[in-house]
């Protein structure tokens, strides 16, 4: 099958994000990381590539700037392409707007199965997947795993609360939101990334874009703390009388 | 006449034989190293003869198990002196009346007791003590082998009992060394006896004995390029190769492509030379850490898997054959990831055989397939992204800085005698940092003009490479290099052994040269320049040598040293120097799942501790050490017998900096 794995990066977490005076995120100063959602994606296309040797797995993703490396390290792990969507994007575009190019590319390139991060820390709303498949008119489905093959459909598992799970099976073209691969995302050595960054290259296309409706921040803000926490010393025999009345108070003690 | 005749004919068809054998065999290894990667090996002839006469000559390393040393030793020499038996039994027969005179005859007879006494050392050893070295080892194979050299000595007490009645009446010459070979020569009383001097007897009777040693002698030789018994001929070229660059430098030269071991032919030369030296002695074994903590890692067994699997490609004459993978297959990767890199088996090895390159080649294939242990690979991205292993940001690596009274200077702005390179633990690890912060005290009560360069520096890269993530290594090298290069400073610093041996010995291929001193030696020599003045600190203790100062890089006196300045009485682990026990954190192993651990290396190494009399301290010089080994005496519930301190700790007390209740043990 004709894989397309959607990747994105997104503010490395470890560093403490900032806000300019404008009450943006200062993207400036931040580093970025491939999604990890995107990455169980692309794990999971790797896998099923492995496992059907007819499979191409393409690596897309938009050019917000500094993609390359993203992409780069894609073909390491064994993607067969990388493809960078140029155009004048920024990473503040929204997920409306981004489907719109990601669609408009997957629709003349005709993949058969599409898959993309369930989320990302930046979007929690899951809407990507959704989006391009409506746009597709292809099959959607997210929140999924274990995604085996057929000849014209696709199968996988989605997790409900409460301990369900469905096998669902789509006919191609579909588009799933992957939660989570079969294995960790594997490791790919500095010197592999490398040496793909010497002998490969990436296929730079025009991205089209059309308008889309757009949501507008109207502030970003660190949370306010509500209360805080109170301290309660080091004496021993106080401090288990505090628990056991705190307990008690809470009702969560039983006689 | 006849007689001469055939053991002529019988002798020469066997020399053809096994030569035949021998060369062709010998042929087959050579086209292997041929293959093989390059290595410069043959530089420095004076080193390289003076180490083969040490370790051949005074068998110093096999000397460290002094039973085994021994019973070897006899055996060894026996094949010297077997030349002068060869020597004179074949001109006995090629050229009559020959004789190697009545000096050398007699050392053989002394010669075959030796070997004798040997060979029974060797089956008490095998029978009685069994080491567990030997597990693994094809011990039918050595049984074998005694068992010929047995046949060997025998054959020529027998040859030499029949001589002096073959001699004349046989091949009508004399036999002057006859009582020179006083075992012979004693045997020989119990033929007058039984009266089997007569020609055809004492023909048949010296016959036999020609047949059973130099039959045996080169069976011997035909056999043995098949067999482990080939170190008898490899070990001194592979001790002659033996490598003479810093211990602690794992990869001599930039690598352009990958440092990842697939094939024989990834191998270096010496490596495969390595393999077919093995003696199977298992010494490598007893030693090694993992293989105590009871994970399936054995250094020989590496060496006998790699070897056992170039022999079954050598013996396969399908070229199409598909074989295992060497990394993963033939060698498991739980095997290659449990290695601490730590290279007591190097260390030990009495031929010299390199592990860890090849275990770290190995590691590095796997890593390409993705194949590490999902810890590890946190961690890789972290040096990757941030440049530590904590996965913090890199900012905040000087914060330990903040907040102490002494001012520390940024070496990036302003020059500085002294560069400190901090290192990931020492800088991060909440468990190690107020440590740091006493030398940075220490350093200024001793008026040290130093500096530290804040973010810039990152993790040193030492255990990526041993990882077998060359690329990230060089990276990490590179930013660091970058940083040192735009810095002021006369000598760097460290209190981190693996950072230590990283600047040391990994950097200079980079072009990076600057004299790298470990705070053991820094503190060491303000001492003695009175810089610090210390009072007496009367403590017992013992003092656990860390890899990667005391083995990689041989710095195990100035800790002690150190140590005895500030008056501590020191008590000897029966491990310790160049032979101490890896704390099982080394080569990545700190961040590694612990499955499979059956008993850690560093509760091992407490549980040593302890059995030494009256110790309260277990003395350490390396910031993964404190975290490793306090982890080990809460685990073990013994912090009120004995507690984990940096030797930096007590220096702080005997210069006044902290008081003497800082070192007492916990009471519970
Ligand atoms: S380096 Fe240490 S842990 Fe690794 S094989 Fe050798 S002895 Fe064992
Ligand atoms: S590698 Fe060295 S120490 Fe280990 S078994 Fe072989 S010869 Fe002995």
């Amino acid at each position: 099958m004709k894989i397309a794995v959607l990747i994105k990066d997104v503010p490395d977490l470890v560093e403490e994000l900032e806000l300019t005076e404008e009450g943006r995120l200062a993207v400036d100063d931040m580093s970025f990381v491939p999604s990890e959602w995107d990455d169980q994606a692309l794990e999971e296309a790797l896998i099923l590539k492995e496992g059907d040797a007819g499979s191409t797995v393409t690596a897309v993703a938009i050019d917000t700037g500094d993609v390359d490396n993203m992409l780069f390290t894609a073909l390491a792990k064994g993607a067969d392409r990388g493809v960078k969507l140029v155009g004048d994007f920024n990473r503040e575009m929204s997920n409306r707007a981004r489907a719109e190019v990601l669609a408009h590319y997957c629709h003349t390139e005709g993949f058969d199965l599409i898959l993309t991060g369930v989320q990302a820390i930046d979007d929690l709303d899951g809407q990507i997947a959704g989006l391009v498949a409506g746009r597709l008119g292809a099959a959607h489905a997210s929140v999924v795993r274990d995604v085996a093959l057929g000849s014209t459909s696709v199968t996988c598992i989605q997790e409900y609360s409460g301990g369900k799970m469905a096998e669902l099976r789509l006919t191609v073209p579909a588009v799933l939101g992957i939660q989570a691969a079969q294995k960790t995302p594997r490791y790919v050595t500095v010197s592999k990334v490398r040496q793909m960054q010497k002998s490969a290259s990436l296929e730079e296309i025009e991205g089209e874009s059309s308008e889309a409706p757009a949501l507008e921040i109207r502030r970003l803000y660190p949370p306010v703390a509500s209360s805080h926490a109170e301290m309660w010393g080091d004496d021993v025999e106080e401090l288990a009388d505090r628990i056991v009345n705190l307990l008690e108070e809470k009702k969560l003690l039983r006689s | 006449m006849t007689l001469r005749v055939f053991l002529m004919i019988l002798t020469v068809a066997m020399i053809m034989g096994s030569a035949a054998l021998f060369i062709r065999r010998i042929l087959t290894i050579y086209h292997v190293m041929q293959k093989a990667r390059p290595v410069n090996r043959t530089d420095r002839l004076g080193e390289r003869i003076k180490s083969v006469l040490v370790q051949v000559g005074l068998h110093r390393r096999m000397f460290r198990i002094s039973f085994s040393g021994l019973l070897h030793y006899f055996i060894f020499s026996g094949f010297i002196i077997l030349l002068i038996d060869v020597v004179e039994t074949l001109g006995e027969i090629f050229f009559p009346g020959f004789t190697v005179g009545p000096i050398l005859a007699p050392l053989v007879d002394i010669w075959v007791i030796l070997v004798a006494v040997g060979i029974l050392m060797a089956l008490y050893n095998r029978l009685v003590i069994k080491p567990e070295r030997f597990h693994g080892s094809d011990e039918k194979d050595a049984f074998l082998i005694l068992g010929l050299i047995g046949a060997i000595i025998v054959g020529i007490v027998i040859h030499d009992s029949f001589f002096p009645f073959v001699a004349p009446e046989v091949l009508h010459v004399a036999d002057p060394v006859a009582r020179a070979h006083f075992l012979g020569y004693a045997v020989s009383r119990l033929w007058v006896v039984l009266g089997w001097t007569g020609p055809t007897a004492a023909s048949i009777g010296y016959a036999f004995g020609y047949l059973l040693d130099m039959g045996v002698v080169f069976a011997f030789l035909a056999y043995l390029p098949y067999s482990k018994h080939l170190h008898i001929f490899a070990a001194v070229p592979n001790i002659f190769w033996r490598n003479l660059e810093p211990a602690g430098q794992l990869v001599p030269k930039p690598i352009e492509d990958t440092m990842a071991i697939r094939t024989f032919e990834d191998l270096t030369w010496k490596d495969v030379a390595d393999l077919y030296t093995c003696t199977e002695c298992g010494r490598c074994q007893a030693v090694c850490p993992a293989h105590a903590a009871g994970q399936p890692l054995s250094p020989k067994m590496i060496i006998l898997q790699l070897r056992d699997a170039l022999n079954d490609r050598l013996a396969d004459k399908n070229p199409n054959a598909e074989y295992p993978d060497l990394a993963g297959g033939v060698i498991a990767p739980e095997e290659l990831w449990a290695c601490t890199t730590c290279g007591a088996c190097q260390e030990v090895c009495p031929v010299f055989i390199e592990h860890v390159p090849k275990i770290a080649g190995l590691r590095s294939a796997l890593l390409e397939d993705g194949i590490v242990d999902p810890n590890a690979q946190k961690v890789l991205m972290s040096w990757d992204r941030q440049g530590n292993s904590f996965g913090q940001p890199g900012r905040k690596r000087p914060l330990w800085a903040k907040g102490i009274e002494v001012p520390i200077k940024d070496a990036r702005k302003e020059p500085v005698d002294w560069l400190w390179f901090v290192g990931d633990f020492a800088s991060y690890d909440p468990r190690v940092q107020h440590l740091t912060q006493l030398i940075a005290k220490m350093l200024t009560q001793a008026g040290v003009d130093f500096g530290i360069l804040y973010e810039s520096e990152v993790n040193s890269g030492n255990d990526a490479l041993r990882i077998g993530e060359y690329g990230l290594f060089e990276s990490l090298a590179q930013k660091n290099i970058d940083a040192l290069s735009k810095a002021q400073y006369r000598r760097i610093f460290t209190t981190d052994p693996h950072s230590l041996n990283a600047l040391k010995n990994e950097y200079p291929k980079f072009g990076f040269q600057a004299p790298v001193m470990h705070y053991t030696e820094a503190f060491l020599e303000l001492i003695d320049q009175g810089r610090l003045v210390v009072s007496p600190v009367p403590i017992r203790v013992t003092y656990h040598d860390p890899c990667y100062l005391g083995r990689w890089n041989g710095i195990t006196e100035a800790p002690r040293q150190l140590m005895a300045r500030c008056g501590v009485h020191l008590v000897e682990m029966p491990r310790h120097g160049a032979q101490s026990f890896c704390c099982g954190a080394g080569g990545g192993r700190i961040w590694m799942d612990e499955t499979g651990i059956a008993d850690r290396p560093a509760n091992q190494r407490i549980r040593e501790a302890l059995a030494l009399p009256d110790i309260q301290f277990f003395t350490v010089a390396c910031p993964k050490d404190v975290s490793m080994f306090s982890a080990s005496v809460t685990a073990m519930g013994v912090e009120e017998k004995v507690r984990v301190v940096d030797i930096a700790e007590i220096l702080a007390v005997a210069i006044g900096l902290q008081a003497e209740s800082s070192l007492a043990l916990m009471t519970v």
